[in-house]
């Protein structure tokens, strides 16, 4: 009886060291970033509202951000989101890359995108 | 007056018969060999599949001493020794008998070696049903492993290398940004960074004790670790091995067998030689003996 006690929760300690895992990281992480993103391009935004929004995302990010770097059960899953968010560092993980470039969140994501000062002022208005 | 013997009354007719089925038994491959009778039916789980190289072993051993099979191997152990009590104990009364008495001891006595041999031949089929199951499971493991590998497409190696990048540019970069955040004042230290530092500690304690637990240590063979896979088929081999030693225990067994029944013979032989000696000479009749009676009338 004792003996076969032992041997279950054996059995037990490595079913759960195996099985623990957290879902739902980087969706958590994608929907704060787009929520800052969406405060930086919102036209209907004051400086100072999107500021406090912006810094407010900031934070959550940094955390999220965190999460989803040493979410184990993320390791070789081989889903689209998974592919896309590891794809592209500076692009995912905003507030980490920036901070490491000393660059302002926004600035990498612009950066990333393609946006520029120099390309801004060399556009030019028209047609496509 | 003479009365008829049965066979039950006359050792030699049943020595006979016992002949025959120790004849059959040699030439034929052993009964429990087939895939009836007790049993032990391991799974290759996700679970045993899992196990530290060093418990499975354990592990294995446990689950076999408690299945029917392990039980029935174990029932035939000690029928075994007590067979082999009851052999000796003959062997030593057949040295101390004389006449009749022994000629019905050496009797006893190969009868004797004949369910000796019965049960050592259910002895070996059953370890030979072990080794064959242990064999299958084996080899069921390390598909399972080989699977695990072999599901590693190159766009989630890719993937997977990416992580690691990830992860280490992370690492490295962690220091400097924290240190960047505490200078401008963006992100104060959040409630889960602080209780992760000291979740990281606690967990950095777990890992060393776990990394330095007995029941963790790799599997070694002459003092160098191996991998999961070689004690697998370390023990896939030895499984085999084993069958084969089975196989040529069957041999020595049909060996054993045949000089029982070769025994017998001799035994046999012997009853009848003095049968023979003892009794009087047939009498036969002949026509010429009656002559005399057709002489007159």
């Amino acid at each position: 009886m004792r003996k076969s006690l032992i041997f279950t929760l054996a059995g037990l300690a490595v079913t759960l060291a195996a099985g623990a895992a957290t879902a739902g990281t980087l969706e958590n992480m994608e929907r704060e970033r787009a929520l800052m993103i969406e405060a930086m391009l919102d036209p209907s935004l004051g400086p100072a509202e999107r500021q406090t929004r912006f810094e407010t995302s900031q934070r959550r990010l940094v955390d999220l951000e965190r999460m989803v770097l040493r979410d184990d059960s993320l390791k070789g899953r081989n889903t689209p989101a998974v592919r896309r968010a590891y794809a592209n560092y500076d692009l995912t993980f905003l507030v980490h890359a920036g901070l490491e470039k000393k660059m302002a969140p926004s600035d990498l994501w612009l950066e990333q995108v393609g946006v520029s000062t120099q390309s801004l002022m060399a556009a030019k208005k028209g047609f496509r | 007056m003479r009365t008829e013997q049965t066979s039950q009354d006359r050792p030699v007719l049943r020595i006979a018969v016992g002949l025959a089925v120790l004849i059959a038994l040699a030439g034929s491959p052993p009964a429990a060999a087939k895939e009836s009778g007790p049993d032990w039916r391991p799974q290759s789980s996700e679970r045993l599949v899992k196990l530290p190289a060093t418990y499975l072993k354990k592990s294995l051993d446990r689950d076999f001493a408690e299945s029917a099979l392990g039980t029935a191997l174990q029932g035939a152990d000690e029928e075994i020794g007590l067979k082999g009590k009851t052999l000796a104990d003959l062997k030593n009364a057949i040295n101390q008998a004389e006449d009749e008495v022994r000629t019905e001891l050496r009797h006893q006595f190969l009868a004797e070696k004949k369910a000796y041999l019965d049960l050592m031949s259910r002895k070996n089929a059953l370890q030979r049903k072990h080794a064959a199951i242990k064999v299958r499971l084996f080899d069921d493991m390390l598909q399972n492993l080989n699977q695990d590998k072999a599901g590693e497409t190159p766009a989630k190696r890719d993937l997977i290398k990416r992580q690691d990048a990830a992860r280490t540019r992370f690492e490295s970069s962690l220091a400097s940004v924290d240190m960047a955040m505490f200078r401008t004042g963006t992100a104060p230290e959040s409630k889960y960074a602080v209780k992760y530092a000291e979740n990281v500690a606690a967990i950095e304690q777990l890992v060393a004790r776990i990394q330095n637990h007995k029941m963790n240590a790799g599997p070694t063979v002459d003092g160098e670790q191996i991998t999961k896979q070689d004690y697998l088929r370390q023990m896939l081999a030895e499984a085999q091995s084993e069958l084969a030693i089975r196989d040529q225990e069957d041999v020595i067994l049909g060996h054993m067998a045949k000089l029982v029944a070769l025994d017998a013979m001799t035994l046999a032989e012997e009853t009848l030689d003095s049968d023979l000696a003892a009794g009087e000479a047939p009498n036969r009749t002949a026509p010429s003996q009656a002559v005399q009676y057709f002489m007159s009338n």
